[in-house]
């Protein structure tokens, strides 16, 4: 599967020239399975971008159909959706895997956000494609798009987020954002346990340690701990994600140097570390 | 007065290499009296930046006092209201002026804040916080400042704003579409009329009116800054979006005989280099005309001093 980054950045976009190399853009990422095919994992500002792209093509025509797996309902992981202009192609068909236990409730929540005061488009009922909201189940696999995905919820401040754990031909890939486990626990053995192996594991690496340590109740994973999963869980790919909006590229370039000693002091020198950045395209 | 740009975008933030140089935040406007607390007009994305300048400056401390002019509550003129640091210092003073509608104001509010949308609720903001529903045409006195507001035509309303002050005036006209075409209101428009055929005739009056309340609320202003989202071929094919272009902005200009008419509310996918082409061939435009006013374009971090300074 190939892997692509439409927008790394955590909870609200972050433009100007000190973010251009990492970008921006909020929580988008594509996976495309080797027979076709499409998987979108959260719905940030990155998600624009990925649909303009997608015009030129079979989605364009409305002839083409895709998943969607959302880990969460912060805005800085669905604000993409009434901009994604697929859905705005009569023909296409889209299918969104979300968190809650209940369609019913997730798709009120997805409608909240194109209520008639916030925006133009006043119902998700204006998208002219098929746009169809269901509940991930927990731990129990699923099929899409050729790909077998299994959803895993983790703490988030009050809240939780998925995690994703998808597999194609014995290759996995376990996306993992918006993660705040516990300071005095750590990382739950079950998360571990989901993350195993992994070929690819993008972990929530949103601040430096000293920087987690005033925001804790935000409920998002340092570098350390980012580093600690990927050791612990025996991966082979690390990929940072989720930077906070006030780094700049020069202190993201610091954050990822310090997550490559992390790793080495841990045991993880054989783990590959690849910072997200918008843009680029990693295969597994 | 001090007015300063922290975001100019339209529709949705656009970060990124070919948006740096005008800037990728949306709408959010600051406008200074001489020793006074700041108005802001829009709390776009680009109010997160304000907000981290303001802690600096007396908001830290928790003495700071702020208002908020909202011309609508979409998105992209309301998001960085959770990112504005001043609401989570205890002491901060941040009145917030909207339009009216059938929901109380705070409630729109609170839709954005808290669980499942933000982590955040607006009932734990730690600021005084105060909630103004505004009429279409609302006066009022903030400070020394005299604000004046008229109906925009935009989806679901816009109002605009004159702010007078130190000698001088700026008015904020964002969002609106031209007054000529159709008349946006409560109704979703799924597909325009052919821009040919004539209008009813009251809708027609209704536009006229409109159009007429803009130019009196601009009149003689030092600074008009318009909604040219699009230019006027875009314009042709969505103009049910609410938004303008820089012929239209330059005819109200002239109409209102104000200075300076800055260009504002860049589309999400204009480059830097499209937003250059489009500032220059309309100052060659202006200047064949002879009219007396002058053009810019709105980039993030442009400060102009108007008046009294």
């Amino acid at each position: 599967m190939k892997i692509r980054f439409w927008g790394v950045r955590g909870s609200i976009p972050a433009p100007g020239p000190e973010t251009i190399r990492y970008g921006g853009n909020t929580a988008c990422v594509s996976v495309q399975p080797r027979a076709g095919g499409l998987v979108i994992i959260d719905m940030g500002t990155g998600l624009m971008h990925l649909g303009n792209a997608l015009l030129a093509g079979a989605f364009g025509a409305g002839t083409r159909r895709a998943t969607i797996l959302l880990s969460h309902t912060h805005w800085d992981h669905i604000q993409g959706l009434g901009f994604f202009a697929p859905v705005f192609v009569a023909g296409n068909a889209f299918t969104v895997w979300g968190p809650g236990g209940s369609p019913e409730v997730l798709e009120d929540i997805l409608e909240g956000q194109m209520d008639p005061n916030f925006s133009p488009l006043q119902t998700l009922k204006n998208f002219t494609a098929t746009f169809d909201v269901k509940a991930a189940p927990l731990g129990v696999p699923f099929e899409a798009e050729g790909l077998t995905v299994t959803a895993r919820e983790h703490p988030h401040g009050a809240t939780t987020a998925l995690a994703f754990r998808i597999a194609e031909a014995g290759r996995t890939f376990v996306y993992a954002s918006d993660v705040g486990q516990p300071a005095e626990t750590g990382p739950d053995p079950g998360a571990i346990a989901f993350y195993q192996g992994a070929d690819v594991l993008l972990h929530d690496a949103t601040y430096r340690p000293s920087d987690q340590a005033t925001r804790r109740n935000r409920g998002f994973s340092s570098y350390e701990d980012a580093a600690a999963a990927a050791v612990a869980a025996g991966v082979k790919r690390l990929v940072t994600f989720h930077y906070d909006q006030d780094y700049s590229d020069a202190e993201v370039d610091d954050l990822v140097a310090c997550c490559r000693r992390a790793l080495d002091d841990r045991g993880g020198a054989a783990i590959d570390l690849v910072p997200a950045r918008e843009g680029d395209e990693l295969e597994i | 007065m001090k007015v300063r740009f922290w975001g100019v975008r339209g529709s949705i933030p656009v970060p990124g290499r070919t948006t740096s140089r005008y800037g990728g935040n949306t709408s959010c406007v600051e406008v200074r009296p001489k020793g006074a607390p700041p108005i802001i007009i829009d709390a776009g994305t680009g109010l997160r930046r304000l907000g981290k300048a303001l802690m600096e400056d007396g908001f830290g401390d928790g003495r700071g006092q702020a208002s908020i002019l909202i011309s609508h509550t979409h998105w992209d003129h309301v998001q960085g209201l959770p990112f504005f640091s001043p609401l989570y210092r205890a002491g901060n003073q941040i009145e917030i002026f909207a339009r009216r509608r059938d929901t109380h104001l705070e409630a729109v509010f609170s839709q954005q804040h808290g669980e499942p949308y933000f982590p955040v609720p607006l009932s734990a903001m730690q600021a005084n916080m105060s909630f103004h529903a505004l009429t279409e045409g609302a006066r009022f006195e903030l400070g020394r400042a005299k604000v004046t507001s008229t109906r925009l035509n935009h989806p679901w309303i816009a109002l605009a704003y004159r702010i007078e002050v130190d000698r001088a005036a700026v008015v904020y006209c964002s969002d609106t579409a031209p007054f000529t075409d159709l008349l946006l209101g409560r109704e979703f428009v799924e597909k325009p009329p052919s821009l040919d055929d004539p209008l009813p005739p009251d809708t027609a009056a209704e536009l006229a009116k409109l159009r007429a309340g803009v130019v009196a609320l601009a009149h003689g202003a030092d600074l008009l800054i318009y909604d040219t989202q699009f230019t006027y071929a875009e314009y042709r094919l969505r103009p049910h979006w609410g938004h303008s272009h820089p012929d239209d902005a330059i005819a109200i200009a002239r109409d209102a005989q104000v200075r300076q008419l800055c260009l504002f509310h860049h589309a999400p996918l204009r480059s830097d280099d499209d937003n250059d082409a489009i500032l220059a061939s309309y100052r060659g435009v202006v200047a064949q005309a002879g009219d007396r006013f002058e053009v810019i374009s709105a980039y993030e971090g442009l400060e102009l001093a108007l008046g009294d300074e």
